[in-house]
Parts: C-alpha cells; sequence; structure tokens
C-alpha cells in the first residue's frame, strides 16, 4: 500500500496544484479568522459551539478558534473534493488502468484514500496555522490578549482543534469516497452529495431537531466544532465513528465485488 | 509440451440473462502471438476483462501463466495490458503517468525513457496527456503495458486511433515483442493486419467459440475458386458459356471468370478448365486459384458456425 500512497502523493502534491491549494488553505485561514472576529465585533457571537466567544478567543485555545469554526466548511469542501476525485477515477478509466498494474482492488482504494487524507492533513495544517497568524494580528483589535495561545495549553489546545478537525474531514473524505465508488459518475454523486448535506439535511433539521445528532453531515459538523449544542463531542464522535465504518465497509464491499467495466 | 500461457474452459458471463461470453473454451500457446477475433459485441473485451480480473466470471475456470484468473494478483505482474481506451490522468504527462502506473506496480522506471521512444512518442512525453491526440493515447497505452516487460501482452484494439504508419510501427513492435519469446494475445477488427503478424486465432461470435488453432490451419488449403483470364476478352463470355455447361458454377468479374472450387481438387478442377479452354481454342492468360483471405474465412465462419 505504500507504493499505492508514494505514487499518490506524487500526483496531488504536484507544484501547481500545490499552490492552488495551500493558497486555497490561506484564504480559508483568512476568511474564517475575519468572520471571527467580526462576529464578536457585531456582538452575535455566543459559544463556540455556535461561533465564538470573547472568552473563549481570550483562553488558551482562542488562537485556533476560528480554524475550528470554519472547519465545518472546510469538512463540505473536502466531502465535493473526494466525491470528484474518487468517482473520476471510475468514470475515467484510470482505476481500471491502475488495478491492471497492482490488481489488489482494497488497497489501491486504501492507498488513495490515505494519500488523499495526507494532503487533507497537510492542508489543515498550513490553514491552522495561518488562522493562527490571521487571529494574531486581528487579536489587538478587540483587545483580546494573546499571551496564554503561546501558553502550553495553548499548544494543547490547536492540536486539539487540530484532531478534531481531521477526523471530521476524515469522516467527509470517507462519505465522499462512498458516493463517489457507488455512483462512479462526477456529476451524479456530486448531486447527490450537495443535495443531501445541503439543502435536505439543512431544511429537514429546522423542523426535526432530532436531525442534529442523526444526520451525518449534522453529526460531522458537530465533530469539527468539537461539539455543539445540540449533539456534544463524545456522542458526536461515537455516531460518526459508527457512520464511517458503515460507510467504509460499503465501499470496501463494493469495490471487491463490483466489475469494473469503465 | 510447454504450458499454455493461457487457457480458460467453459468460461462465461452473464449480465442477467444475457450471456457476454457463452461457455468459451481457449488455450493459447506460449510464444504465439494470437489475434483474438470477433465483431463488435462478441465477447472479446469481456473476455480479456475476466483475464484481467477486473471481470468476474459467471461461470468457467482459467489460468493464465499457470496462475487460477481467481487469483489474478499472482500474475498480473507478468502481464501487460491495454484493455478498453487508454485511461491516464490528463493533468500529468505521458512520462509522470507511466512513472505513476511504475511505482503502483513496483516496476523499475528507469526503462520509461526508453518506451517512450520505443511507443513513437519521442519528445512528446513531457507533454500533459491532455494534449495528446487519440494516436499518441494510444500509444502511450502501449508503453504502459509493456512496463515491467511482461511475458503476456493483451492488447484490445491497439490499433485504434493509429495512422497508417503507426498501424505498421504497431505491427513491427509485436513482432519484437513476439521474437522476445513473449506470448501476445491481440483484438482487432482489422483482419488483414491480423493476417499479417498473427500465427495464432481465436475466433468468437455472440459469445462462442468459432475457431481456435494456428492461422496457417485456418487458411491453408482453403480455395476461394479458380481465377480465369482468357487471353482475348472477346472469349470470356463463350469459356463462361463453356464451364456452365460442364457443370461449373462461374461468376464474371472485371475480365476474369472465377470458377467456382465446390469442394473439388484444385488441381484436377484447374487440369479440366485448362483442357476445356484448349478444346475451344482458347488460350488463357491466368489459372490460378484464389485463396480465401482471413476476412473471407471469417465471414464465412461467422455465417456458418464453428468448425
Amino acid at each position: 500500500m505504500i507504493k499505492i500512497i508514494n505514487a499518490e502523493l506524487r500526483r496531488l502534491l504536484r507544484r501547481r496544484p500545490l499552490i492552488a491549494m495551500a493558497s486555497g488553505a490561506i484564504i480559508f485561514a483568512l476568511i474564517a479568522g475575519v468572520s471571527v472576529f467580526a462576529s464578536l465585533g457585531d456582538g452575535t457571537a455566543g459559544s463556540r459551539r455556535g461561533g465564538a466567544s470573547l472568552a473563549e478567543l481570550v483562553g488558551a485555545g482562542g488562537g485556533t478558534d476560528a480554524f475550528a469554526i470554519g472547519a465545518s466548511f472546510g469538512g463540505f469542501l473536502v466531502f465535493v473534493t473526494a466525491i470528484a476525485v474518487f468517482s473520476t477515477e471510475f468514470s475515467g478509466g484510470t482505476f481500471r488502468a491502475l488495478l491492471l498494474h497492482n490488481p489488489s482492488r482494497l488497497k489501491l482504494i486504501a492507498g488513495k484514500l490515505a494519500a488523499f487524507l495526507l494532503a487533507v492533513a497537510g492542508l489543515a495544517a498550513v490553514a491552522e496555522v495561518a488562522s493562527f497568524g490571521v487571529s494574531l494580528a486581528l487579536a489587538p483589535s478587540q483587545d483580546i490578549a494573546s499571551t496564554a495561545w503561546f501558553s502550553l495549553d495553548g499548544l494543547g489546545a490547536a492540536a486539539r482543534d487540530f484532531g478534531t478537525v481531521f477526523a471530521g474531514v476524515t469522516g467527509w473524505a470517507v462519505f465522499g469516497t462512498t458516493l463517489g465508488v457507488i455512483f462512479r459518475s462526477a456529476p451524479l454523486a456530486l448531486g447527490v452529495g450537495f443535495a443531501w448535506a445541503g439543502p435536505f439535511e439543512n431544511i429537514v433539521v429546522e423542523s426535526w431537531s432530532p436531525g442534529f445528532r442523526w444526520f451525518p453531515g449534522q453529526v460531522l459538523g458537530s465533530l469539527i466544532r468539537g461539539g455543539s449544542v445540540e449533539l456534544g463531542f463524545g456522542r458526536a464522535a461515537a455516531t460518526a465513528a459508527v457512520y464511517v465504518a458503515i460507510a467504509a465497509i460499503a465501499t470496501l464491499v463494493l469495490i471487491q465485488r463490483r466489475d469494473v467495466t469503465a | 509440451m510447454t504450458a499454455p500461457a493461457l487457457s480458460v474452459s467453459r468460461l462465461t458471463k452473464k449480465y442477467g440473462d444475457r450471456p457476454a461470453v457463452d461457455n468459451i473454451d481457449i488455450e493459447l500457446p506460449a510464444g504465439v502471438v494470437a489475434g483474438f477475433v470477433g465483431p463488435n459485441g462478441a465477447g472479446k473485451t469481456t473476455t480479456m476483462a475476466m483475464l484481467l480480473g477486473l471481470v468476474r466470471p459467471t461461470a468457467g475456470t482459467g489460468t493464465v501463466l499457470g496462475h487460477s484468473i481467481d487469483r489474478p494478483a499472482d500474475y498480473l505482474d507478468r502481464v501487460g495490458a491495454l484493455i478498453e481506451s487508454p485511461a491516464f490522468y490528463p493533468a500529468l504527462s505521458g512520462e509522470a503517468n507511466l512513472r505513476m502506473l511504475a511505482t503502483v506496480a513496483g516496476h523499475d522506471p528507469a526503462p520509461i525513457p526508453g518506451l517512450v521512444d520505443l511507443v513513437g512518442l519521442g519528445g512528446r512525453g513531457a507533454d500533459r496527456y491532455r494534449n495528446y491526440s487519440l494516436g499518441m493515447k494510444q500509444r502511450l497505452g502501449i508503453a504502459a503495458a509493456l512496463l515491467g516487460d511482461p511475458e503476456l501482452l493483451i492488447l484490445d484494439e491497439p490499433a485504434n486511433g493509429l495512422d497508417p504508419q503507426g498501424v505498421r510501427e504497431m505491427r513491427g513492435l509485436i513482432g519484437r515483442v513476439a521474437e522476445r519469446g513473449r506470448t501476445v494475445l491481440v483484438s482487432s477488427h482489422d483482419l488483414s493486419e491480423l493476417e499479417q503478424v498473427c500465427d495464432w486465432l481465436v475466433l468468437i461470435d455472440k459469445g462462442r467459440s468459432l475457431y481456435q488453432g494456428p492461422t496457417v490451419s485456418l487458411l491453408d488449403g482453403v480455395v476461394g475458386g479458380l481465377v480465369v483470364r482468357a487471353q482475348e476478352t472477346s472469349d470470356t463470355v463463350a469459356l463462361q458459356r463453356i464451364l456452365a455447361t460442364r457443370g461449373n458454377e462461374v461468376a464474371s468479374r472485371d475480365g476474369r471468370l472465377l470458377v467456382d472450387v465446390n469442394g473439388a481438387d484444385v488441381a484436377a478442377l484447374a487440369a479440366e478448365v485448362n483442357r476445356a479452354a484448349f478444346e475451344a481454342g482458347i488460350v488463357l492468360v491466368e489459372l490460378s486459384p484464389q485463396r480465401t483471405t482471413l476476412e473471407d474465412r471469417y465471414l464465412s465462419l461467422v455465417d456458418g458456425g464453428p468448425q
């Protein structure tokens, strides 16, 4: 599987796409930081679970709050990217071409997903560092002391934020991979993914609040934010783990059993 | 006797009730260049896909390079293949695509520049795949199939999109691979090309095997008819009438007569025609057996069923 990860990373991390992805991560961090501090100014933010509070920003983990809050949207980006990447592997015939050179289907899909997640982890790290920098630059405008951010607790909070965000985007990536494998067509898989995780979940939860605890997208969103008002972190992590396991098993069974005809 | 390069028995693939491949038996001796012939939808690509582990057979057994087709991982590192249309990453260069495949397979990437030259892409290997023409994509697909110096090469319509020069180069390439003792299974619609390059043929239609064996055995001794031409064009009609009177089936085409052999001894028929012409005072300038081409033979088999 190392060979597959190696080959896939070389493909994903070419200079031009790497610059584009890193730029995207920095822009994302900039927007997240500005939005969080701007919402503080409006007095609209309550707690970290719905947005950042002043108390949280002053605390040790305040430096990466913007990253953790903005990462919910980042998770959705990872979802649609994974759908596009994996469905195109099938519709474009490259999965077939790779199978002719390495017939282990499970290793191939797992290796490609692992490489994808490694690239995402790198981008998340860039985004976290960049959002920390943006927060650091904006903190004086709200009279927020950033001394605690550099403490050992601050570093621990940053690591925790990275961990929860990465766990959440891993879930999104697995769901995206599953849809890509099921539909094997980017337009179809993207359509279904968008419709479900976008309008469907968000409209239904407005009138059916248990949806916050059960819909996969809502669960992953809560996980990424470190827990939400509707769903605590522990419950979100456990539910997400079950969903991800089901999606991963479905993907592996389909990959293993289905004919590769495209 | 050496083990066959590949052998399948009662291999079947059904999609619902429709058989794409129906109880097909194939045995390919090691070292041959085998043409895999059949009309569109005959089951060639599906058969190749089953040999390559891409498609799961509904029934049947088989081996490739001595290993069961149920376990393609045991032999695919010794098999090179181009099946359906070539598929590569559009944003990568031709060489980068080959390096990626070599890495995935665990092959040494060092021969890649040589392979790129070998398939006629020299100087264009660094270009992005998305900028390749159809013929160039096909050439890159063949280069990918040659990665790792495979013992068995399976090529599905490799001449697709190639210009006449490319088709000739492809023929030469297959010949060079075969000279090194490799086995090649190549499907094509261009039967004249296959006739030139293949020493073994597997003919299928509607998922069933029509013929398999040496090319010479399929074509040798098979004569479409006797071609007869009189020195004087004006004698052609008279000669046709004479031969018809003697019970021969005769057709006139382009100033020549084509006498149906109809299962008779070709030499005896030629002597009979020559004698009849001589007795009528007609001088012949051409009297030769018309050899059946692979295309003629193939079409007769498709129409007439397995032989």
